[in-house]
């Protein structure tokens, strides 16, 4: 049992140290970076999180816009993939099942490979510096996974509340209001997390989609931040940038933790 | 008491033009200053602060000159400026560009050409070499800020005079070293980057050869002078002339060892002349320099770095955009540059004035090699052939290759990089 | 036909983005496409696929690659099954457990590559201070070619295991326990058991984790082009990176539609090898199991 719990213990450090020393660095003064072991006066300073949060633009708008991509593309992709995942669970067994292996096949690609006929279609439709257009690729890309959850999920739903809705009289837009999405929250709630975090996390796409300063996703801002500055030893502002772009997301996990893990789980044992 | 709703929807609109109006003012006030913005690399942006402050206050209440400043990776700043270029972006007006990417940017289409803005009498302004590498194809389209060349350091208290020849500069090598005044005879840039094309494109030319001629579009790697530069290189090392760990240099450590004495030559740019004359310096006082090497009736050759402004072609205030690079480019601008930043003018004016010849009496061999400058392959695909070249001539240089094979080698590789990007080689 | 429309929708936008750039690919590729012909295809046959075959660069990155991804992966099966035996038994706290080890895998690659550029610095970071504070040398992970890459296995290590270890978790949980529990009262040791009974049932788990991992694995951009830069000397470059500098950098699209579409067959060969393999695993194994 000590074992066990020593094991735990290494496990929680191992997965938290290096946000802990993200954070460390971040209320530590340039000059404490550079010499750790001595004795400063100076050791301990907000100045890092006061510089990264009145940048201009400000830290924050890229937040913002990483939210804002994220919800319309966690909407676009429920509503385009709610009906295809009905469909597809209406479909014969053997259907479904090649179906199946092609959505798998499309969720195993690694889509950074899409990259460069993706910024072709952004270079001839103007769909460049927009956050909006921005969601139609993560919308596209979220679809494998989104339809592989939620027709795991329609199939589970007992055929005999839809034929009762049906002979009820209850059209198909009715029905998915009042019947299906109602019953299907769980599952819609852990694949609406997971397309939201994915988004979120996007990078190669968001880089080749947005050049605007004032429109860049957060991991994009953070690549930016990266190469920008003339210090030899600027990762005192790297920290708290790291830091604050990480509090949203640790929030996002604590909370939503349920439905991310059924989520891969059930993803997992479909797939 | 209740508002009708017509009423109310009648004073919100009303409130909104009041709004409105107020929130353009402003704006009305303010467009009669035309804002320019131009993006610099890091170092650039912080040493023309004070110039950007004088032309804002020169030009107060008509143009108003905004810095942005890029990142110090002079690499990531091209790839920044490209991302929003290749969506048909120009989130600025203007751009300090480095001499190699001109060939790439001109052709992608992204630039103004600035015949109309110079003209001969400017271009005759320039000290001779700085007009090299800022047009393409016939077109002007950039306009220099600051100059850089390569430079062979050498010390002028174990030598009287500094070689002229690969081989006088082995031969005093070599005599130096037996005779235990130094334990290394020349350090250079080894390292696999963009300097070790520099350093190599001095010796190809110096061989008599040419690595790229634009003119046909062939290269000459793998003939003759090519071969034998790489071979040069490569016997620097394996006769130590050249210590093994010069293959893992870059500027800074080059000047470390030749500034602790530890060697008799180095190539270098002329930043390390100041670096070496500090206080604190051992060989300060000891250091001249020169030309780098070539055969006998051969021009030496001098790599050509320079850094120049380029007008976008998506700017809406040309004009403002080429009074500010003028202002910046200017003598009075170009003197401040140098006496406090230490980079090479690209004026001439500067090069015949007397008072600062006897300041900085270096300048006279600057303007020397300025004249000598060569430049890398003018083409839009260099960035692809220097990386081939580099790790060629790295194998050579570490041992792993012969000279001969790695040079074979590079050609190929630049040809068929060449013809599967749509040109046409020879 | 209500059906097909409904569906319709999804496969558009499945068609655009994996469909169409694929068969781009390829017709980019028979062209050249690059700053040189001021981004017009002409048609240039196989000039591409000659220098592709020909690209030192190139297969240097897939050889790094793969040797990124077959570390990563391989560490990340080890660590994942582990960690997934450890949360496998109920305790205290493990809705809490389950989630702080999540955190390293929901975080952006960009965010945390900053910080572990930081973590690996040479000679500031709190690696480099613990082994100068012993009396060594300072590493210089990051610095040297030899070593840079496995900091970047490292890092992907630390974020994707999570992953795996949910993966397996979820394997675990489906073996009902009365088969252990029954190998067990034969006598058979804790470890004999788990070699004969949960492995072999877990396989199909691991199977497809080790599959979607390398297969992504193969991927990896954003790690290595914020943490690294490819460097030092391109030895930790990846084969997605080259193909991002031949298009954003060198403004060469012909030839980075022949780097992608070139990786992609690679990859299909690697990924059907690997299912070929493991098909004819559990066919020996359940072969093994029925005697």
């Amino acid at each position: 049992m000590k074992f066990k719990s020593s094991l735990i213990v290494l496990l929680l450090v191992w997965s938290i140290m290096p946000l802990l020393w993200q954070l460390y660095t971040s209320f530590s003064t340039d000059q404490a970076l550079v010499t750790p072991f001595a004795e400063l006066s100076e050791r301990w300073t907000l100045d890092h999180y006061r510089n990264v949060i009145s940048s201009d633009p400000p830290f924050f708008m890229y937040l913002a816009n990483s939210f804002f991509v994220g919800i319309i593309s966690t909407l676009l992709t429920l509503f385009v993939a709610l009906p295809a995942a009905y469909s597809i669970s209406k479909l014969s067994r053997k259907t479904s099942n090649y179906v199946r292996v092609i959505l798998v096949a499309c969720a195993l690609f690694p889509y950074v490979l899409l990259f460069l006929s993706l910024l072709e279609l952004a270079r001839t439709f103007s769909l460049g510096n927009n956050l909006i257009a921005l969601a139609l690729p993560y919308t596209a890309l979220s679809q494998p996974l989104a339809v592989l959850l939620l027709s795991s999920a329609f199939v589970s739903l007992p055929s005999e509340l839809d034929d009762a809705a049906r002979v009820e009289g209850l059209s198909l837009i009715k029905r998915f209001r009042w019947i299906y999405i109602p019953l299907l929250s769980p599952a819609i709630a852990s694949t609406a997390i997971l397309i939201f975090l994915f988004s979120w996390n996007e990078y190669p796409i968001a880089l080749t989609w947005i050049s605007d300063n004032s429109k860049l996703t957060l991991p994009v801002a953070m690549a930016r931040i990266a190469g920008s500055s003339i210090h030899s030893v600027p990762y005192g502002a790297y920290a708290a940038a790291t830091v604050l772009g990480a509090i949203p997301l640790i929030l996002l996990v604590i909370v939503f933790q349920k439905p991310i893990v059924s989520g891969l789980t059930s993803g997992a044992i479909k797939g | 008491m209740m508002f009708s709703r017509r009423k109310f929807s009648s004073l919100l609109l009303g409130l909104i033009c009041l709004v409105a109006l107020i929130s353009t003012t402003p704006a009305l006030v303010a467009s009669q200053i035309e804002t320019i913005s131009i993006l610099m690399p890091a170092p650039f942006a912080d040493s023309t602060v004070k110039l950007v402050d004088n032309f804002n206050t020169l030009y107060k209440n008509q143009i108003h000159l905004n810095v942005i400043r890029g990142p110090r990776q002079t690499e990531s700043m091209s790839d920044l400026a490209i991302s929003s270029l290749l969506l048909g972006d120009t989130p600025f007006d203007g751009l300090l560009m480095d001499i190699t990417w001109l060939p790439k940017y001109a052709r992608a289409g992204w630039l103004e050409g600035l015949d109309p803005y110079f003209d001969e009498t400017d271009i005759a302004d320039l000290a001779s070499g700085a007009e090299k590498g800022n047009d393409f194809e016939g077109t002007l389209y950039r306009w220099p800020l600051v100059a850089d060349m390569g430079l062979l350091f050498w010390r002028t208290d174990l030598m009287n005079t500094p070689p002229k020849t690969p081989s006088e500069l082995v031969s005093i090598s070599n005599q130096l070293q037996t005779q235990g005044k130094v334990p290394w005879g020349y350090v250079w840039q080894g390292r696999q980057y963009e300097g070790l094309s520099c350093v190599y494109l001095e010796m190809i030319d110096g061989f008599g050869g040419d690595w790229f001629d634009v003119n046909n579009q062939s290269l000459g790697l793998n003939e003759v002078p090519g071969v034998e530069a790489a071979q040069w290189l490569t016997d620097l090392i394996e006769t130590g002339i050249s210590p093994r760990a010069v293959t893992t240099f870059a500027e800074p450590e080059a000047l470390r060892n030749f500034q602790s004495g530890e060697s008799a030559f180095m190539r270098n740019w002329p930043y390390a002349w100041a670096e070496l004359q500090k206080q604190d310096s051992p060989v300060r006082g000891k250091i001249g320099i020169s030309t780098m090497v070539s055969l006998p009736g051969v021009e030496p050759a001098s790599t050509l770095g320079s850094w120049g402004f380029t007008l976008l072609r998506g700017s809406n205030h040309k004009d403002a955009v080429i009074k500010a690079i003028k202002y910046l480019t200017s003598a009075e601008a170009q003197r401040v540059m140098f006496i406090e930043h230490g980079y090479t003018p690209t004026v001439k004016a500067l090069y015949e004035d007397l008072e600062l010849i006897q300041d900085y009496p270096h300048l006279a061999l600057l303007s020397r090699a300025l004249n000598n400058a060569v430049l890398r392959p003018e083409t839009p695909i260099y960035a692809q052939i220097s990386d081939v070249l580099q790790r060629s001539l790295s194998a050579s240089l570490t041992g792993e290759e012969k000279p001969k094979l790695s040079m074979n080698r590079a050609d190929r590789s630049s040809e068929q990089i060449l013809v599967a990007a749509g040109g046409t080689p020879s | 036909m209500i059906l097909i429309a409904l569906l319709l929708p999804s496969i558009i936008f499945l068609g655009i983005v994996f469909g169409f750039p694929l068969l781009s690919y390829l017709w980019l590729s028979l062209h050249a496409n690059s700053v040189l012909t001021s981004f017009r295809s002409i048609f240039n046959g196989w000039a591409n696929w000659n220098r592709f075959i020909h690209d030192y660069r190139y297969w240097q990155d897939f050889l790094q690659t793969i040797r990124f991804s077959v570390a990563s992966v391989g560490i990340e099966l080890l660590l994942g099954l582990i960690i997934a035996l450890i949360l496998h038994r109920p305790m205290k706290f493990r809705g809490w457990i389950r989630s702080s080890s999540l955190i390293p895998w929901a975080l952006p690659t960009t965010v945390m590559a900053l910080g572990w550029r930081w973590i690996f610095n040479s000679p500031f970071g709190p690696i480099d201070q613990f082994t100068t504070a012993l009396g060594a040398q300072s590493l210089n992970i990051l610095g040297n070619p030899s070593t840079a890459w496995i900091a970047t296995v490292y890092s992907d290590v630390w974020k994707t295991t999570p992953f795996v270890a949910l993966i397996l978790l979820a394997g675990l949980q489906s073996i009902p326990a009365d088969l252990y529990e029954a190998c067990r009262l034969e006598g058979a040791s804790a470890s004999s058991c788990f070699r004969r009974i949960t492995l072999p049932l877990l396989m199909p788990y691991i199977g497809l984790a080790a599959m979607f991992r390398l297969a992504q694995a193969f991927g990896v951009f954003d790690l290595i082009q914020v943490m690294t830069g490819g460097g030092p000397a391109s030895s930790t470059e990846s084969i997605a990176l080259y193909a991002y500098l031949n298009a954003l950098r060198f403004l060469d699209f012909g030839y980075g539609a022949t780097i992608i579409i070139g990786s992609f067959i690679l990859l299909s060969i690697l990924v059907a090898s690997c299912w070929f393999f493991v098909h004819l695993f559990n066919r020996k194994r359940s072969i093994m199991i029925t005697k």
